[in-house]
């Protein structure tokens, strides 16, 4: 296991080589920063000044060599918009976005996975019907429409709940909400179908002839067979939720990373912009990788050695 | 004292019933009593939805938006006001001392926040860090022919010029007075990440993306704000700031999307509030290539587009169109005897077809999505309009970054849509039709000789006479249809009195107060 682990962690540094590479080519391809970031009335000593710290001056491969030695020394380099150095202004807004997923994700995978088991139980019966139904309305929702429903609803008509920015707990429920519905459905039906391929296994059968009760051949026996495609899923998840997270901030003005990393992008930030892509591609590696142990506690066929 | 009010939790008013506001009398006057003041009775904020936000409050980055946070805590030497008229602020008055340099008397006895004294030493300090390149400032272009700063003494400045340079007092309008002293004591990056200004506001808290808290300058050199707190908060999503005024939780709406003015007025808690701001918003041809260089064929595709149409349609009738020239009304140097060439499709295709053009030659439209006000909306109805009188017309939305990659190649297709902004005088917008602008295709000697004698003279007569004959020129020439001067809008809480659209989106919040 020991093994297996170390082994995925020297995978990590080629992941985000491959990821920062991509993305400083296709950003600096697209726009100058000079032209971007400096007013339009620019003198040219001010030019000057930032083609020579950016080393825009040299071929782009240099330019890519020269910051990942910068990267390798721990320096991302200086925000073109904040004057600070990148990565703090980075790790800043990573907790507000970090609070966001988790909230959704729990939401998700507890609301997703009982549900899941409802229409499982209640197969082509009303409960199953009602909760795919939903599911499947959910799902072809998109976020900023709901999102602005929610508000319309939540914050204008009811004045239950404020319409955006971050503060309390009660500013993270129509954001947590917003960003849940994007994945909940998915674990809803993906729940309910590895549900019923694994109550239709002999085993299960044999359960029901030994007189178990049905909640325990449910908990018991049906549901940690079912669980791993549910966990293999949920790896794959955590990077659409992310995506989905940008969206999400905008419409409630969340102060999380994805906002932070698409203004950059418009800026051609390209510190920043790189900064932010290291930090949540980390975390969607971490993400997977936990994930895949998980996978081997539940099913210790799986052999990560 | 504690603040009863706290900042950046919205709260909803409900009417009170005549026991609670017996409980508030009694406790006001028990505090009263006791000798104290009820902070709750006076503590007044005022929150204001922002569309976007800079991303750090540091000095020089050129963006209104920047500008407009940046002078809650500072002042500049010249104000602008609401309208767009330049007024004394920390200079009391100025004048050209020679031929080539400018003389500010600076007002006496102001504070910055930390209770030093504004003096000249604070405006060299400010001016000369602007204008080193090494500072990256975003407006030093505004102020390039700048070569020194003379302290003459401690309330006295003479601002040396390369050359007349007439238009200086308006260039700095747009620069925040920074404090030499905390500079020097506290380094660039305290003072970059906390500004201590003379402003009518005190800066409190900063939260990148999310929020701006400001406690009132009670000792305001102006006069103090009428409100106690100020929180500037960050709504990029537009039906989200129109759900924050119309919940109650923000007071005033920037950036107020066209679509929903009905809904805004309707709801009988808010209002808009809408003023021209100097933005002249251009269709620009590329004149190099043919049929483009033919001025009969640009006319004729002037001739083409209905702009009282679209400015009643798409803009609501908010804004203004312009007068066939690239000022807007209010600006200095704007020609009155100028008109727009009225809507006339017949008189369009006569020309088109006079001039031998060939009806399939693909017109793309370029532009940006989300820079002004219904940019994409507005050049799919021009595409329209073309399309009307047999024209082969496409709209093409490029990103912010990729259009200014090409914009720099000057490689921008037949027609591409750009507001120019002249904050008031014609020079800041007519440069960027002369070469020294490093925009334009078309080219036009008389109109850069024109540009040159303006730039040069202080005889403010001479110049709106050179200015007139450039609109002229931009008139008969047509290297761009000239469309729109765009609106700035704003929702407004009909519990807010005081506040005034601004046509520079600058926020001026002093005088409002929220009841």
């Amino acid at each position: 296991m020991l093994n297996y682990i170390a082994r995925r962690l020297i995978y990590i540094p080629l992941s985000l080589l491959l990821v920062l590479c991509a993305a400083f080519v296709v950003l600096r391809a697209t726009g100058n920063p000079i032209d971007i970031f400096l007013d339009p009335n620019h003198t040219p000593e001010q030019a000057d000044v930032l083609t020579a710290r950016l080393h825009l001056d040299q071929p782009i491969l240099v330019q890519f060599v020269i910051y990942l030695r910068d990267v390798l020394r721990g320096d991302f380099g200086d925000s073109l918009q904040f004057g600070g150095p990148a990565m703090p202004a980075v790790l800043d807004r990573l907790g507000a976005t970090l609070e966001l997923l988790a909230a959704a994700l729990g939401v998700a995978l507890v609301l997703g996975i009982f549900g899941g088991i409802a229409c499982a139980v209640w197969r082509d019966r009303t409960p199953d019907f009602l909760i795919s139904t939903i599911a499947i309305a959910a799902q072809s929702m998109p976020s900023f429409w709901l999102g602005i429903l929610l508000i319309q609803i939540f914050a204008v008509d009811l004045r239950w709940l404020p319409t955006s920015g971050r503060g309390d707990g009660w500013h993270l429920i129509l954001p947590a909400a917003t960003l849940a519905a994007f994945v909940l459905p998915n674990f809803v039906l993906i729940t309910r179908t590895s549900m019923l391929e694994v109550m239709g296994e002999p085993f299960v059968v044999t359960g029901k002839a030994k007189g178990l009760s049905a909640a325990k051949l449910l908990f018991t026996h049906v549901f940690p067979n079912a669980l791993n495609p549910i966990l293999s899923f949920l790896g794959i998840q955590v990077g659409r939720l992310v995506a989905g997270s940008i969206v999400t901030e905008t419409i409630f003005s969340w102060p999380g990373i994805g906002r932070l990393l698409i203004g950059s992008i418009f800026q051609r930030d390209v510190p920043i912009v790189l900064a932010g892509v290291v930090v949540v591609s980390l975390f969607i590696i971490l993400a997977n990788l936990i994930v895949d142990l998980l996978l081997s506690i539940n099913d210790p066929r799986i052999r990560l050695g | 004292m504690v603040h009863a009010a706290k900042l950046g939790h919205p709260t909803v008013t409900r009417p009170e019933g005549s026991r609670s506001h017996a409980r508030v009398l009694l406790a006001a006057t028990v505090m009263m009593m006791l000798g104290q003041a009820p902070a709750w009775a006076a503590d007044t904020t005022l929150v204001v939805a922002a569309a976007t936000f800079p991303d750090s409050l540091q000095t020089g980055i050129s963006t209104f938006t920047s500008t407009s946070l940046l002078m809650q805590t500072y002042d500049p030497l010249v104000a602008r006001t609401n309208k767009g008229d330049y007024v004394p602020a920390l200079a009391e008055s100025w004048e050209p001392a020679g031929d080539s340099a400018w003389r500010f008397h600076l007002r006496r006895g102001v504070k910055f926040h930390d209770g030093s004294g504004f003096t000249a030493e604070d405006v060299k300090f400010t001016l000369d860090r602007i204008i080193n390149p090494q500072t990256a400032y975003g407006f030093a272009g505004r102020i390039s022919q700048v070569s020194g700063v003379r302290i003459i003494d401690p309330y006295t400045v003479e601002v040396d010029t390369k050359g007349t340079f007439p238009i200086l007092p308006k260039a700095v309008a747009d620069m925040p007075m920074e404090s030499k002293r905390r500079y020097e004591t506290e380094g660039a990056n305290v003072a970059r990440r906390h500004p201590v200004g003379t402003g009518p506001f005190v800066y409190g808290k900063w939260i990148a993306g999310d929020r701006y808290e400001l406690t009132a300058n009670k000792s305001y050199w102006g006069g103090a704000p009428k409100v106690d707190r100020l929180l500037i908060r960050q709504v990029p999503e537009a039906a989200t700031r129109v759900a924050s005024l119309l919940s109650g939780e923000a007071q005033i709406v920037e950036e107020l999307p066209i679509d929903v003015l009905g809904q805004v007025e309707a709801s009988k808690v808010a209002t808009v509030a809408s003023i021209p701001t100097t933005v002249g918003l251009v269709l620009t041809f590329d004149p190099r290539k043919p049929p483009f260089d033919n001025p009969k064929v640009r006319e004729a595709l002037d001739l083409a587009v209905d702009k009282d149409l679209i400015l009643k349609e798409i803009l609501k009738s908010k804004g203004e169109v312009l007068d066939g020239q690239l000022l807007t009304r209010a600006t200095f140097g704007h020609d009155a005897s100028l008109k727009s060439r009225p809507y006339d499709p017949k008189r369009a295709k006569t020309l088109l077809q006079e001039a031998k053009f060939d009806f399939k030659t693909p017109i793309t439209i370029t532009t940006q999505s989300g820079k002004y006000v219904s940019d994409v909306d507005i050049c799919n109805a021009v595409a329209g309009m073309f399309g009307e009188i047999g024209l082969n017309a496409s709209v093409n939305v490029v990103e912010g970054g990729v259009f200014l990659k090409q914009w720099n190649a000057r490689e921008m297709g037949p027609l591409y849509m750009v507001g120019w902004y002249s904050l008031g005088d014609a020079d800041f917008a007519t440069v960027w039709y002369t070469e020294a602008g490093k925009r334009t295709t078309w080219v036009n000697p008389e109109y850069e000789k024109l540009f040159a004698e303006a730039r040069a003279t202080n005889d403010t007569a001479l110049r709106a006479k050179d200015y007139g004959r450039m609109m002229q020129i931009l008139h008969d020439e047509t290297p761009s249809i000239f469309l729109f001067g765009l609106p700035s809008l704003y929702g407004v809480s009909s519990k807010v009195s005081g506040f005034e659209a601004a046509s520079d989106k600058i926020l001026r919040l002093k005088d409002v107060a929220v009841k």
